[in-house]
């Protein structure tokens, strides 16, 4: 997603002029003194974790093993590598000198506080529908963290991507900032509008599920319609997510709680941390809140499971795989004696391939991802494990093993180019470990 | 250092945390009943249980099993009275023996997660586990003895 | 392989081993049964045992707890024949079978030849161990006798009691009171009265192998768990091919990144073993493993870098093309009249490709310097073979290299050519002596490995009226395992070529096709690609496919009923005959076993669509030591895309007497099941001079899902046993190819079969290889 958003900028470079340069401008805002812990409220405080957990700040801005919110996080653009912010109240390295003003505009309009523009790989345009008591919460929980002294490590982009000054452009384009907070909808009950407050704004959900534009933005009238970022699928969150069952709201709400849906798959990568991180440590209420808001919108329960389910363990147990497939080989061979079952339902602790969405998405990613790098004790549940065969299993291989089970546990047309993909996935992952 | 629990006790070890769980197991700290096959979790020869589920340790990094519970062929049964090692020697169905340990161990979580196993069953699930001297009949057949003991109450892990 | 028994005596014999007195001795632990040394001019036990002037020992000895521990020299691995050896000596020796224990032994000259292979150790160990066992019998009732005051023919001895007179006493007691010297010159010896079969008490009877407890507790040891204080380990580093390379350089810059890397030496090797190997040191496998990885070493090169399995198959139809080479190894007068003559004729190409041992262990070794003694530990089937080769290697005399035994993660012929310990003992050796585990991951042993070869068979018949067979011709050629490892144990044939007996052995037949000629030529250009093997069955593992594929095809041809054309053929007269002792009855012990599994598989009975069965026998493994075998398969070929359903396998059996029957139907089951690995789901090819697949994702070897019924009967019978290991891999392949046609009409030439090669077949197209 990240290589989109540079692509648009460079574009909009092109098209760029005086009226932009305009436009483009922001001010510096006053440096404050840090302010004093004692002047946030205790309990404005404990609300501001809470929503810093929501809004998942920490997977970006901790590193692993580092100190909380001391920024530093590499993401990797495709053009060079962004480093995450220091969003401690430390005055020189972090945000110490931001007035509660200045911290507002840069949630709401992705503007630092000396007027740089910030790059969209911080998802401001969710964060202007935070509410301002939310965003008042919030500041006071930052402005009371314990400062850290670390100064930002420099992005390792080319120019002209290096020059902020071009991200107000993309901005003009995509951001609608004049929109304001979220607008509860009158039709519609408690639980979903908090759960639609959560997931569009705070959550950012869209930031990595909504697919995007030639130029970076997300296609809002595709919303949640499911996008490849970093290597992941973000799978469709709408009717045209291509799971065998149903994603019902019980269904989601064990998945974004405990990290697996037994009847789809469990949570990996980065969505691992979504739930580990912060959906698990949220109040119940607020994560079910989330599964009422995307039950609803993907139709769910209108959808009787009971066709697919059986369908699916037929599937499992008429395997049709010949002994002269290779894929059907490696299958037998490496992953059977986890993944094999043979009743009405999968056995608990036995991944049934036939329901899962990996296997059933539109882009096989996830599954070379999975099969290459494992499930690992950050992903899933406590208790599922799943080795990565990176070093086991060739590219072909893999291939193999996916098209065969595309094949033989969906009804999905099969999967292209799928030994560049691996071999795609393959370096990718190599690069990051 | 790395911290786990091997049969019960807890262990800890000094050694690269990329060093797959089988080489820790048999050269570090000398439980060597576990095998080394194939290397890329396709013979089953290494098979041992972490948390209770079989696994092949060949391709599980140390750091996988950090803080994990860890069974190996020796710990499965203090006396190596198992109804499955009992089944085993019952139907001689070890040859050279090799990938027997794997196939005990891989057998046991088959009767746990299906304890009434269908033939369909055992070879689904037995068939990632190679033995090479193709004693597959009789492994096949202690199987279900060692799921007809346990199913009548005979004492398991 | 009974070439090397029959070799195994004569080396005996030359080492005087057989022409030693034989003493049974009162030690302070017990008493042995032992030869007396050589040189030994030692006219009473007492003196022998008080001079030490004897191999303590050498089979079997009886603490004073009455404890029997039996010698076991044979290769544990899978076989369980220690269990059977033991049997031997304690059903003789009346022992009580509780109180039999084995010790596997290490090498050493006083044990004579040490060879485990070819299914052959029953077969050659029984006489002398039932003779061994008869003799402390006899001494044990005599003195039990004279200790009760009851005369020795009064007495009888059964688990390890001697009782006479209505009293009785231990073995134990008699070896604690009484004196059990004796000596025997080797005729008396020979002489001694083995019990007759009706008195067996072991022998033939169920039993639990006393090797297997321990392999389901993790208690057991192979090779590959052996380690001393203070050893590290090593990974080879492979070069390009098997042979011709030499190491120009070796770049570790990479691997020094690896913590635990020591350094990489290019191996001296004096025996050429190993020519061009890089040994990679590290403080732990992991280590070792992920350095070789790394390192970076630049070869010269060999002139096979290029050679593929189509080239190798190619140049073998070529060496058939060509007459006047090769060895004939039988040839009757008048065959080319015959052909000349013939009414008309059959011929037909057969091919099977290369095939891995990939025994579950992968090849390792333990070696160091002691106290100027070479120690080598790793499992091994024919320790007599590689060390003269060490010996060589390491530049020291041979009583200074002894290999240590462990059990064997698989044998399958992989292990009787040691080849895997020369590097091990040489990496020691660039070591200073200190201890060097070298460890080969599974594409290094497969890389390694001696593998089957691939072969190129064709077969003639020339028919008479009504189908009459007048003559046969079958030529074959391969890469030849015994040319390459142990070149005097090629016999002549009939135009005084030498010839690989395991790489034709099942062309020479039980059945009377008149005048019969049988070539063998070497492969010379597989040989010189890499190192053939001795695998399962060697070369009647396909040898028998083309025999019993083309006979089928014959009778096809003839219109005749494939059970009864083969049984018109073993008639048993002329050649066929058989003789005593190994081969009584000949060829119709063979179509016995032949009608009872065609009687037991339902022969002739209507069958579904596209279900056949079809049917194969053998001899076994060789001529000398027939191991009669018959299997019915039953397969359901699916038209549509090629797959082959195999549903069961009938194989009947006569292996003479069955010492241990559990363990011997174990073998048949697995041998069998072997027959049908190689013949649907393994075997690879050679591409730019090295094996294409080495390890399990690409090479796939029958699984527990692909196991057909298996229904298994051995002809009851008391006459010589011979071997069980191997001979029902003979039969399964062509079984099942005979099956295929009985199915669909799809006649198949190659191994191993795949779907294409049916389609293809189905279709009329010629086969591809």
């Amino acid at each position: 997603m990240v290589k989109r958003l540079f692509t648009g900028v460079v574009t909009l470079m092109v098209l760029s002029g005086l009226g932009f340069l305009f436009f483009a401008w922001q001010p510096a805002l006053t440096a404050i003194e840090p302010p004093q812990a004692a002047a946030f409220p205790a309990e404005q405080i404990a609300q501001g974790e809470q929503l810093a957990l929501a809004g998942f700040c920490a997977n970006c801005h901790t590193v692993p093993g580092g100190q909380d919110y001391a920024g530093g996080l590499g993401l990797d653009s495709g053009f060079g590598i962004i480093y995450t912010t220091n969003i401690t109240p430390d005055p020189e390295t972090g945000i110490g000198t931001w007035s509660e003003a200045a911290f507002f505009r840069a949630m709401r309009k992705g503007v630092s506080r000396n007027g740089a523009h910030l790059l969209p790989a911080f998802p401001y345009s969710h964060f202007a529908k935070i509410t301002d008591p939310d965003l008042t919460a919030l500041y006071a929980y930052f402005m009371t963290r314990t400062p850290v002294k670390a100064e930002k490590q420099r992005n390792t982009l080319p120019f002209p991507l290096n020059i902020r000054l071009l991200q107000a452009g993309w901005k003009l384009l995509f951001v609608n900032s004049s929109a304001g907070p979220y607008q509860p909808r009158a039709d519609k009950s408690e639980a979903w509008n908090r759960g639609a407050y959560l997931s569009e704004g705070l959550g950012h959900c869209g930031a990595c599920h909504t697919p995007r534009n030639a130029l970076g933005g997300e296609k809002l009238d595709h919303a949640y319609g499911g996008a490849v970022i970093d290597h992941w699928l973000a799978p469709s969150l709408t009717h045209t997510n291509p799971s065998p069952l149903p994603w019902t709201e019980a269904d989601l709400f064990d998945y974004l709680r405990n990290g697996a849906s037994p009847l789809h798959g469990v949570a990996a990568g980065s969505m691992a941390e979504v739930v580990h991180m912060g959906l698990a440590k949220l109040p119940e209420a607020d994560v079910r809140a989330i599964a009422v808001f995307f039950a609803d919108l993907n139709g769910s329960a209108t959808v009787d499971a009971a066709p697919a389910l059986a369908t699916a363990m037929a599937r499992e147990r008429n395997d049709t795989g010949s002994e002269a497939d290779h894929g059907a080989q490696l299958f037998r061979t490496a992953c059977a004696y986890c993944h094999y079952n043979n009743a009405e339902r999968p056995a608990p602790a036995r991944p049934e391939l036939a329901l899962s969405s990996t296997i059933f998405a539109s882009d096989p990613v996830n599954f070379i991802h999975v099969v290459l790098d494992g499930i690992g004790s950050k992903d899933g549940i406590p208790g599922l494990y799943m080795p990565g065969f990176a070093k086991s299993l060739s590219d072909d291989d893999i291939a193999e093993l996916a098209s065969y089970l595309r094949r033989t546990r969906t009804d999905q047309p099969a999967w292209p180019n799928l030994i560049e993909a691996v071999a795609s996935n393959r370096k990718s992952l190599t690069a990051s470990h | 250092m790395t911290q786990f629990t091997l049969n019960g006790q807890s262990v800890t070890v000094d050694v690269a945390e990329d060093t797959p769980l089988l080489w820790v197991l048999r050269d570090v700290l000398g439980f060597k009943g576990t095998k080394f096959g194939c290397g890329i979790g396709a013979c089953g020869a290494c098979t041992v249980h972490l948390n209770g589920r079989a696994i092949r340790s060949c391709i599980i990094p140390l750091s996988d099993a950090k803080g994990g519970q860890i069974t190996t062929i020796e710990g499965l049964d203090p006396a190596g009275q198992h109804p499955l090692q009992k089944a085993w020697v019952e139907t001689q169905a070890p040859q050279c023996g090799y990938c027997q340990s794997g196939q005990i161990m891989q057998a046991a979580t088959l009767l746990k997660d299906f304890p009434n196993a269908s033939d369909a069953d055992i070879d689904a699930v037995m068939s990632g586990n190679l033995c090479r001297c193709m004693a597959y009949v009789r492994i096949r057949q202690a199987i279900k003895i060692a799921a007809a003991e346990i199913r009548n109450g005979a004492p398991h892990e | 392989m009974s070439k090397f028994a029959k070799y195994a005596e004569s080396a005996e014999t030359s080492t005087g081993v057989s022409r030693r007195g034989f003493l049974i001795g009162a030690v302070s632990t017990g008493f042995t049964l032992a030869f007396l040394r050589p040189d030994a001019l030692i006219s009473s036990a007492e003196a022998a045992v008080a001079e030490g002037a004897f191999e303590p020992s050498v089979w079997y000895d009886i603490d004073r707890d009455g404890i029997v521990t039996v010698n076991i020299i044979r290769a544990e691995m899978g076989q369980h024949v220690g269990t059977s050896l033991a049997r031997i000596v304690a059903d003789e020796l009346e022992a009580d079978w509780n109180s039999v224990r084995l010790s596997y032994v290490d090498s050493n000259p006083k044990w004579g030849y040490m060879v485990t292979g070819g299914s052959w150790s029953v077969w050659q160990s029984f006489p002398y161990l039932s003779q061994a066992g008869a003799a402390g019998r006899i001494a044990l009732i005599e003195e039990g006798a004279r200790l009760l005051g009851v005369p020795k023919t009064a007495c009888i001895a059964r688990n390890s009691v001697v009782s006479g007179g209505g009293k009785s006493i231990t073995y134990a007691e008699i070896i604690r009171k009484g004196n059990l010297a004796r000596i025997y010159t080797a005729e008396e010896l020979k002489a001694m009265p083995v019990k007759p079969a009706a008195d067996r008490r072991l022998i033939g009877l169920p039993t639990k192998a006393m090797d297997i407890p321990g392999k389901t507790t993790g208690a057991a040891r192979y090779g590959i768990d052996a380690e001393v204080p203070g050893m590290v380990y090593a990974r080879p580093k492979l070069p390009p091919t098997r042979y011709g390379c030499t190491v120009l350089s070796i770049d570790d810059s990479a691997a020094r990144s690896v913590p635990g890397y020591i350094k990489s030496v290019a191996l001296d090797d004096p025996s050429g073993t190993v020519p061009g190997w890089v040994i990679v040191y590290a403080d732990s496998f992991t280590a070792a493993n992920q350095a070789t990885d790394k390192v970076r070493v630049t070869w010269k090169n060999s002139d096979v870098t290029t050679v593929s399995e189509r080239e190798l198959l190619a140049h073998g139809a070529g060496l058939i093309d060509t007459p006047k080479i090769g060895a004939l190894v039988v040839d009757d007068p008048g065959v080319d009249h015959v052909f000349a003559t013939a009414k008309s004729k059959l011929e037909r190409n057969y091919t099977t490709n290369t095939v891995l041992h990939f025994q579950l262990e992968p090849v390792n070794v333990l070696a160091f310097e002691k106290d100027g003694v070479w120690e080598i530990h790793t499992g091994n089937q024919w320790q007599s073979l590689i060390l003269p080769t060490l010996a060589k290697a390491l530049a020291v005399p041979e009583e200074k290299v002894v290999l240590r035994t462990y059990l064997l993660g698989g044998g399958f012929g992989r292990r009787l050519n040691g080849d895997y310990s020369v590097p091990g003992a040489l990496a020691a050796k660039a070591f200073g002596g200190k201890p060097v585990k070298l460890m080969f991951t599974r594409p290094d042993d497969a890389r390694f490995d001696s593998p089957r070869s691939c072969s190129v068979q064709r077969v003639r018949m020339a028919f008479g009226d009504g189908g009459k067979v007048l003559g046969m011709e079958h030529h074959a050629t391969a890469g030849w395992p015994t040319q390459v490892m142990a070149p005097s144990f090629m016999p002549k044939g009939k135009n005084g070529e030498p010839f690989d007996p395991f790489s034709i052995s099942g062309a020479d037949h039980w059945y009377n096709v008149g005048a019969h000629r049988v070539r063998a030529i070497s492969h010379d250009l597989a040989n010189k690609t890499f190192r053939p093997g001795w695998l399962r069955a060697v070369g009647p593992g396909w040898t028998n496919w083309a025999l019993e594929s083309f006979i089928d095809e014959a009778a096809h041809l003839n219109g005749i009923d494939p059970v009864t054309f083969r049984l018109a053929l073993l008639d048993g007269h002329g050649k066929n005959a058989g003789s005593a002792p190994n081969a009584v009855g000949g060829a119709i012990r063979q179509a016995a076993v032949l009608k009872r599994a065609a009687e037991k598989a339902g022969w002739g009975t209507p069958l579904p669509p596209d279900t056949g069965i079809g049917i194969a026998t053998s001899f076994g493994q060789e001529r000398d030591m027939p191991t009669w075998c018959a299997c019915v398969a039953r397969v359901k070929v699916n038209r549509a895309d090629g797959r082959v359903k195999l549903e069961k396998l009938t194989v009947v059996i006569d292996a003479g007497t069955i010492v241990h029957p559990d363990g011997a139907l174990a073998q048949t089951e697995g041998a069998a099941l072997w027959g049908a690995s190689m013949a649907l789901h393994e075997g690879t090819t050679f591409a730019n001079g090295q094996v294409k697949d080495t390890n399990l994702n690409t090479y796939t070897p029958l699984r527990m899902r692909d196991v057909p019924e298996l229904d298994i009967e051995f002809i009851a019978s008391t006459e010589v046993p011979v071997g069980l290991g191997e001979p029902a891999t003979t039969v399964v392949g062509p079984a099942i190819g005979n099956a295929i046609y009985a199915a669909v009409g799809a006649r198949v030439r190659h191994l191993p079969i795949r779907p294409k090669h049916i389609l293809d077949a189905l279709v009329g197209k010629p086969l591809g290889g």
